[in-house]
């Protein structure tokens, strides 16, 4: 199977430079105390992106820094130190591999311990959560972090939506939450001027929002290619080519990564240039966390010709225009209407489909915009933000829409026991085949 | 009248044994039953609304059966054994639930539970997880919708007035089973941890007056009770979330130990604080619920610093180790918890400082791990005394 | 009271818990040459524990391990328990438990591990030590569930890894569960292993591997448990004789127990 020279086994260019982006983020935690700046913990998606970045704090991911331990093989260590320390293994393992990490560098007087993965993160100065609406390790790790660093002051925040109820229109709520989460987001400002001794620059923090906006964008436009038939890019190469938006958000360098992925991509599909040496099968990946030592999983599905030309994971975005979103001079506010319509722009789809979801119309979407013929989730046993509620996804979706062959995927994000390769790989070759099954009686 | 003046405990009994057969009785008489799950649902709506409030409980007997086919098993194994219990039919009888937003394990299956029993009411109250000022007034907006689905629910309007008389009500029940609480403080309690922790399933299953009723007829009949000697056994407190059942309470106390306090979702922390009689009273519900309540799922941080923000979750737990003389302190946290999963090294080394011994157990929702749980129990008791 | 072992049984365990428990029984005081009535106190522990009906007092494993190897070891201030079903760390301060960690939920650990394992590789259990110690390099199981484990090392072993290799992993992959699960204590040294792991040469090298240091042993690890609970019955039965206060004993002596009585 000859095929032209990828770097492992990715399919675009672009996916091979990320790996300088997470370490470049992990570099400047390191380079941050002699560069003046302050290094604040955080997390993704909570809507602080912009704020950090306008006062100059670098964010120190956690999330990232537990991937890359766990993409590496090397997380156990961080793992058993946490678990000696009385973390149960079931609890979020992006966390309880900080953690250890955390507390081995305590141990250390703060000196990052050796082998730590890409130089390890740097100590934070401050800790900034969220008690936001999907995930609870947003506010319990923070806390149970300033155990072990007691001097680091900790934020936490909150941004919720409108919960989802057939019988009732969300709309109406809207405003009560949008009203919270910018509430919020100043007090998260607040914090931040406290704590670094600066008064937030409110024209820069607005021109930061209207990146991110024009970023939503593009990575949005960006992503639409992989509707092309063959697909020039799948969800291993999405994998690594989520860092910017989501570790980056709020920079240029994030914007610009997009922009050449972009243009990677239609070179890509004028060139009919796909990313299996035959796409047989055309899968979407429903939901669920990867495992991060395990992506070379996707090569092999690749190599029974199934591509995955959308995710929903790590798509935390929409084309603004979709989200008709109000106007308004508070950049805090903008972010706090486009976080809240973003999770709520499949409510209506939901409510004029009988016996519906959001989560499965976003589904139903990517399924028929992506022309996929089945779907694979993964669920995760350390992770109930992202994964309780798979099974009845994949029930709705079967019994509103059509029998579409589903895989349900079991493991962890970080680690790596749980993980058993060749049953793994048995239950991807039994999926494939009701994919074949399916294609043949025309489903 | 009902039998339970004069017969507190045998009717603990038969509640506890029966659990919702009073809800079920009056929901035959044309009364509505909302059921809930946590202490964080604000049962003053409820009955103001002139329903009865009945909380879940699961059974730890009982192997899931039902519950697999719909919902994840990395889910909280207590709401997947209610869950497993609603699908059984056990509830049948409620014409809704209200579910709180305490925790990942409820908010990421609300869909799941709304879905599969699908009652004639449902409501998810987005409790939020922080107690700044925001936060309470984003709580009475939330409540205040609550209220405005249950008004279209059972087509009556829930007046200020029904509930400031429902606050009462409330605050009143709490009253009593703190002192019923209080009588354990002695050196030899007159209740034991086992008529306890039946008092309070039985309590929360029934409409507050009754429930009130009850608490104060076992009052009654414990204060009669002949003082046993002194056995200078361990004085051991439980804390965990929702424990419902006898059977880890036999465990200690069958090991020679007395439990003589908790701190659990369906005890203290359910009837430690009141409601404050305030002029609008969803504002002393809303301020009772987020920031009176000490649960792992709030976040109190607006502590200057780590210490204060220790004090502010667990310093409660110190004064009741002090108040009850409490000797060894049982973690009792279920698998698959992050709320109080990443809160085990901060309250475990609180707690052992307070001088108190501390025996951690990460288990399930089951009776089917006893053996091994009794061991330890044993081996701790062993240990302190 | 004197201080010295009077005499002593090792039986297998199974089923039949109260047979096997008389069966010991008057095989020890056959060997000591005395009668049950001589007996002035019984104390029973383990996981049958409640299953000896002549018992005067049950006690956990845990008390009685901690106190039969301060006996034995007065320097250990760690305890590690590898027994057939379950593994314990116990930590020691003055000859007390200060505190205990348990695995019994997972059969990776303990010694069902090597059970399994030894059946797999159609090697007698007591001969897995030897055999290790010959390895070359401990063979990696990536897998931490039995089951899952036994699959790998059949694979292995049909791939030509050699038996010695693969037993060499097995007991690192039991040394480095038992270790996460010791961690929980804060170590010290001196620490002892015991329970039937403790006869394991191999298991015992990997161990030390771990900890860093080298582990003590004692004498009969099967024993330790049994010595700590006939310590228990005697320090009972001092501290009665100096309050004058009558013990109360078990009201059953040796019977002939029927099965599921």
């Amino acid at each position: 199977m000859a095929d032209d020279k990828k770097p492992r086994a990715l399919a675009t260019q672009a996916a091979a430079k990320i790996p300088k982006f997470v370490r470049g983020n992990m570099s400047e935690t390191l380079k941050a105390k002699e560069e003046g700046k302050k290094v604040a913990y955080a997390y993704i998606n909570d809507g602080q992106d912009e704020i950090m970045r306008a006062m100059d704090i670098v964010p120190a991911w956690g999330e990232s820094f537990s991937g890359v331990c766990a993409a590496k093989r090397d997380a156990e260590k961080y793992l058993q130190k946490a678990e000696a320390d009385n973390f149960s293994r079931s609890l979020c393992t992006y966390a309880t591999c900080t953690l250890g990490f955390d507390m081995l560098r305590e141990e250390l007087g703060g000196e990052v311990p050796p082998g730590a993965p890409w130089g390890g993160m740097g100590r934070p100065d401050m800790i900034i959560g969220s008690g936001q609406q999907l995930c609870d390790p947003r506010f319990k790790w923070p806390q149970a972090t300033q155990h072990y660093l007691q001097d680091v002051p900790v934020f936490v925040g909150s941004m919720y939506y409108p919960p989802w109820d057939p019988n009732m229109d969300n709309m109406e709520q809207e405003k009560i939450y949008v009203k919270y989460a910018t509430e919020e987001l100043h007090a998260c400002v607040s914090f931040c001027e406290k704590h670094t001794g600066k008064k937030m620059d409110w024209d820069r923090l607005a021109a930061l929002v209207d990146l991110t906006d024009r970023t939503w964008d593009i990575f949005i436009d960006t992503y639409e290619l992989r509707k092309a038939v063959p697909t020039p890019m799948d969800t291993g190469d999405a994998m690594n080519t989520m860092v910017p938006i989501t570790f980056n958000l709020g920079t240029q360098e994030a914007y610009d990564y997009y922009s050449d992925l972009y243009n990677e991509l239609k070179q890509k599909i004028e060139k009919n240039q796909g990313v299996a040496d035959e796409e047989k099968y055309r899968v979407l990946w429903g939901a669920g966390l990867p495992s991060w030592f395990a992506l070379g999983d996707f090569q092999y599905f690749n190599s029974m010709g199934a591509v995955f030309p959308a995710e929903t994971t790590y798509r935390n975005a929409e084309k603004i225009e979709r989200l008709d979103l109000p106007e308004t001079n508070d950049p805090l506010e903008h972010i706090a209407w486009r976080w809240v319509r973003f999770w709520t722009h499949w409510y209506d789809k939901a409510r004029q489909r009988p016996g519906s979801i959001p989560k499965v119309e976003r589904i139903i979407e990517y399924i028929e915009d992506y022309k996929c013929d089945g779907v694979v989730f993964h669920s995760t046993f350390s992770c109930r933000s992202w994964h309780a509620g798979i099974v009845q996804q994949a029930e709705i979706l079967r019994k509103i829409y059509r029998d579409i062959p589903v895989l349900i995927m079991e493991g962890d994000i970080v680690d790596i026991s749980s993980y058993n390769e060749a049953d793994t790989h048995n239950r991807i070759d039994a999926f494939i085949e009701a994919l074949e099954t399916s294609k043949t009686k025309g489903n | 009248m009902t039998e339970q003046q004069g017969n507190g405990l045998a009717t603990v009994e038969k509640y506890y044994s029966q659990y919702g057969s009073r809800a079920k009785e009056l929901k035959a008489e044309g009364r509505k039953v909302i059921g809930y799950l946590s202490a964080l649902a604000p049962v003053e709506i409820i009955t103001a609304a002139g329903a009865i409030p009945l909380r879940l409980k699961g059974y730890v007997s009982e192997a899931i059966t039902r519950a697999d086919a719909h919902m994840e098993t990395i889910v909280c194994p207590f709401v997947r054994n209610v869950f497993d219990a609603a699908l059984k039919g056990k509830y049948d009888f409620l014409d809704g639930m209200v579910l709180p937003h305490q925790c990942d394990s409820i908010d990421r299956t609300n869909d799941v539970w709304n879905y599969n029993l699908n009652l004639p009411y449902w409501h998810f109250l987005n409790v939020p997880h922080v107690t700044d000022d925001p936060s309470i007034e984003f709580m009475q907006s939330i409540l205040r919708i609550f209220i405005g689905t249950l008004e279209k629910f059972t087509g009556s309007r829930i007046t200020d007035e029904s509930l400031i008389q429902a606050v009462k009500a409330h605050n009143e029940n709490r009253r009593l089973m703190r002192e019923l609480y209080d009588m354990r403080k002695a050196g030899a309690p007159l209740i034991s941890g086992i008529e306890m922790m039946k008092v309070l399933v039985a309590a929360m299953s029934l409409p507050v007056e009754e429930s009130s009723a009850l608490i104060g007829s076992v009052i009654e009949e414990v204060k009669t009770k002949e003082a046993p000697a002194d056995a200078k056994m361990p004085r051991i407190m439980i804390i965990g979330d929702q424990i419902d059942d006898t059977a880890i309470v036999e465990a200690i106390e069958g090991a020679g130990a007395q439990l003589v306090m908790d701190d659990l979702s369906i005890g203290n922390k359910m009837y430690w604080a009141d409601v404050d009689v305030t002029p609008d009273p969803v504002y002393g519900i809303a301020g009772r619920y987020l920031r009176k309540l000490k649960l792992p799922t709030t976040c109190a941080n607006s502590g200057d610093t780590y210490q204060e923000n220790l004090e502010a979750r667990f310093g409660h737990i110190r004064q009741h180790i002090m108040d009850f003389k409490v000797d060894g302190v049982v973690l009792f946290i279920y698998k698959y918890c992050d709320p109080y999963g990443f809160d085990v090294p901060a309250m475990k080394s609180f707690i052992e400082s307070t001088g108190a011994s501390v025996l951690y157990l990460e288990d399930e929702y089951s009776t089917s791990t006893l053996p091994r749980v009794k061991t330890r129990i044993e081996a701790f008791l062993e240990m302190i005394a | 009271m004197g201080d010295t072992l009077v005499s002593s049984v090792i039986g297998p365990s199974g089923p039949e818990h109260r047979r096997l428990a008389n069966k010991v029984m008057e095989e020890a005081l056959a060997s000591a040459s005395i009668v049950f009535d001589d007996l002035a106190y019984v104390v029973a522990t383990g996981y049958g524990r409640i299953n000896v009906p002549f018992a005067d007092k049950q006690v956990t494993e845990i008390t009685c391990h901690a106190k039969g190897l301060y006996s034995l070891l007065p320097t250990a201030k760690t305890i590690v328990d590898i027994g057939g079903q379950d593994s314990k760390g116990i930590k020691l301060n003055e000859g007390k438990v200060s505190s205990f960690v348990m695995n019994d939920k997972c059969a990776a650990g303990t010694g069902r591990f090597l059970e399994v394992i030894a059946d797999a590789l159609g090697v007698p259990l007591e001969k897995l030590g030897d055999i290790s110690i010959k390895a070359e390099k401990a063979a990696i199981i990536s897998n931490t569930c039995t089951v899952f484990a036994e699959q790998e090392v059949t694979s292995q072993l049909a791939n030509g890894e050699s038996v010695a290799n693969l037993i060499a992993g097995i007991h690192e992959a039991i040394a480095v569960r038992i270790y996460s699960l010791i961690s929980k204590l804060k170590i010290s040294p001196d620490v002892a292993i015991t329970g039937g792991g403790a006869k394991n040469i191999g298991l015992i090298r990997a161990l030390e591997i771990k900890f860093g240091f080298p582990v003590l042993v004692p004498p009969e690890p099967l024993l330790t448990g049994a010595i700590g609970a006939a310590i228990v019955g005697k320090e009972i039965c001092e501290r009665a004789a100096g309050s004058g206060e009558i013990l109360k004993r078990s009201a059953q002596g040796l019977q002939e127990a029927t099965f599921f009585s």
